[in-house]
């Protein structure tokens, strides 16, 4: 018992040390640029992109869309700088020499952003009511909730994957970048993921937001729990996939940084 | 005067050695611009979409590229001195600061007008994609007239984003916006009017429109507005920057304090 309660105090610590050191937009300037300015421009130039292309009618498909695809800016953004900051301010090495469960170390890395996830989908939903009038009287908004949770999490478990190579990668925030923009692709977010080739269709399904966002849309409907439990059930899976093949590739990248002085570089 | 044009092109080779290494420099010059271009096309080329949708999307991806490298790596031109620790050595020597940082934009801008190569191979390649019409000598003014005028705005950041850091920020917080407002993906007259107008203060939404226009035969073609607004919006940026660049050489020669803003 007393186990599990040290854990558990490690992983708060952990968290709350994430927030104070490695949360990059704990600035007002920082906030309002990469947390307010860029979702609604995000959504602002995806839906006006959609009805150009497509008539006002679809305006709320694109808006519902790029609002959830906004966890991944936490999700990706978020969870990939708190290892890439840790190289630049110096302290990765001391991370890996510490006895800390690496478990708890690692999940903890992805609480806030997806708090964080959360309060941002919140202001993307925001600006879709308030600038393209989405409608969500009839929607199932409890459903929606659990929608924007579980994206959340599953947008920070792919962070963690791809979190894990700045381990051994200088510029890991690269990889936050393209991951990012290749989401809005992949995932159904502005068309739909019938519309891609073959192969990246496989692919789609095998990345989170794909069947959470059909099932934001759904739930937006009006749709009851049991009609998108499966999709729920899916993202949800996905998720937990990338997060623990991120788990295993922290572990490994962990061993092969440390034995070649990785940590270190910058 | 040939000693400042050695000194220009010594600073343009060195900007491009050291960009041509650089991995954030492929993200906006081939990602960013692939990207966008994708979903761009995805979006505007559905079965029967008239021809000039597609224009948007093959040529916005270009467009968004050169935009990104034009405020990314140009507009970072005094910023990345302070970096790279030689801000003082590049204060301390004859050669004027906008000799250097012409030199400097002048190879960002040339990088970025190469965005167009990967996303137009892309739009050929993957969706069969081509300019429909082309009128090549507007085309080719207008062009021009867009890279003055990013020229301008690259100038104008560069003091900018050293004076105020925070100033990048909220622009790199607002690239989208730019995207929306310069008409890079579709055109402006879409946007709601208050939004227009403000459009209408920036020198490449009249140089974009121009650019669009020389694609299609259909639409008001008032090259010569457009291309007079542009310039004479890009010259009233550049008087603005003699204003901040003043201000940079007080920071940087009196109180000293530019390395630390």
């Amino acid at each position: 018992m007393n186990r599990v309660l040290d854990e558990a105090a490690v992983f708060a610590r952990s968290t709350f040390l994430q927030y104070k050191a490695l949360f990059q937009w704990a600035t007002v300037r920082g906030y309002v640029a990469y947390k307010v300015l860029l979702p609604v421009t995000q959504i602002l130039f995806f839906v006006e992109l959609g009805v150009y292309a497509t008539g006002p009618k679809n305006a709320l498909y694109f808006a519902l869309g790029n609002a959830m695809q906004l966890t991944a800016n936490a999700g990706i953004f978020g969870v990939i700088a708190t290892v890439a900051n840790e190289r630049q301010f110096g302290t990765l090495p001391i991370l890996l020499g510490s006895p800390a469960n690496r478990l708890v170390t690692f999940l903890s890395r992805a609480i806030v952003n997806v708090i964080d996830g959360i309060a941002t989908v919140v202001i993307g939903l925001v600006v879709s009511v308030v600038l393209f009038g989405l409608d969500l009287q009839h929607g199932n908004l409890l459903l929606l909730g659990l929608c924007v949770l579980i994206i959340s999490l599953t947008t920070a478990g792919l962070g963690l994957m791809f979190g894990s190579i700045g381990l051994v990668m200088r510029d890991a925030i690269i990889i936050a970048n393209v991951v990012y923009y290749l989401l809005l692709i992949l995932c159904g977010i502005n068309f739909p993921v019938s519309r891609l080739p073959g192969a990246l269709q496989v692919l789609s399904y095998s990345l989170p937001l794909t069947r959470g966002v059909q099932a934001a849309r759904d739930a937006a409907g009006g749709a009851s729990l049991q009609q998108v439990a499966g999709l729920l059930a899916g993202e949800l899976a996905v998720g937990l996939v990338w997060a623990f093949g991120g788990y295993m590739l922290f572990r490994l990248l962990e061993g092969y940084a440390r034995r070649g002085g990785l940590q270190e570089a910058f | 005067m040939s000693s400042l044009a050695r000194a220009a092109f010594s600073s343009f080779r060195v900007s491009t050695r050291l960009r041509v290494v650089s991995p954030y420099a492929y993200l906006n010059w081939l990602v960013f611009p692939l990207l966008f271009a994708a979903v761009g096309l995805y979006v505007l080329s559905r079965p029967g979409a008239p021809a000039s949708h597609l224009t948007y999307g093959l040529l916005g991806g270009g467009l968004i590229g050169f935009w990104s490298i034009t405020y990314l790596d140009g507009g970072n031109g005094i910023q990345d001195e302070r970096w790279n620790g030689t801000l003082e050595q590049i204060f301390a020597v004859p050669t004027p600061l906008w000799v250097i940082l012409l030199g400097k934009i002048a190879g960002s801008l040339l990088f970025g007008i190469t965005a167009f190569i990967p996303t137009v191979a892309f739009a050929y390649f993957g969706f069969h994609a081509l300019l429909p019409h082309i009128d090549a000598p507007r085309f080719a003014i207008s062009l021009g007239v867009l890279s003055f005028s990013f020229l301008a705005i690259a100038i104008t950041l560069t003091p900018l984003f050293a004076l105020w850091r925070w100033a990048f920020q909220m622009l790199n917080g607002f690239e989208l916006g730019v995207y929306v407002l310069c008409g890079f993906m579709f055109p402006v007259a879409i946007i709601a009017p208050w939004a227009q107008g403000i459009a209408g203060g920036l020198a490449p939404t009249w140089a974009t429109r121009a650019l669009y226009a020389a694609t299609t035969t259909s639409g008001p073609h008032d090259y010569v507005a457009w291309w007079l607004a542009a310039i004479a919006l890009s010259l009233g940026y550049m008087v603005c920057a003699v204003f901040l660049y003043r201000l940079v050489e007080r920071h940087a020669r009196i109180s000293g304090d530019l390395a630390l803003a």
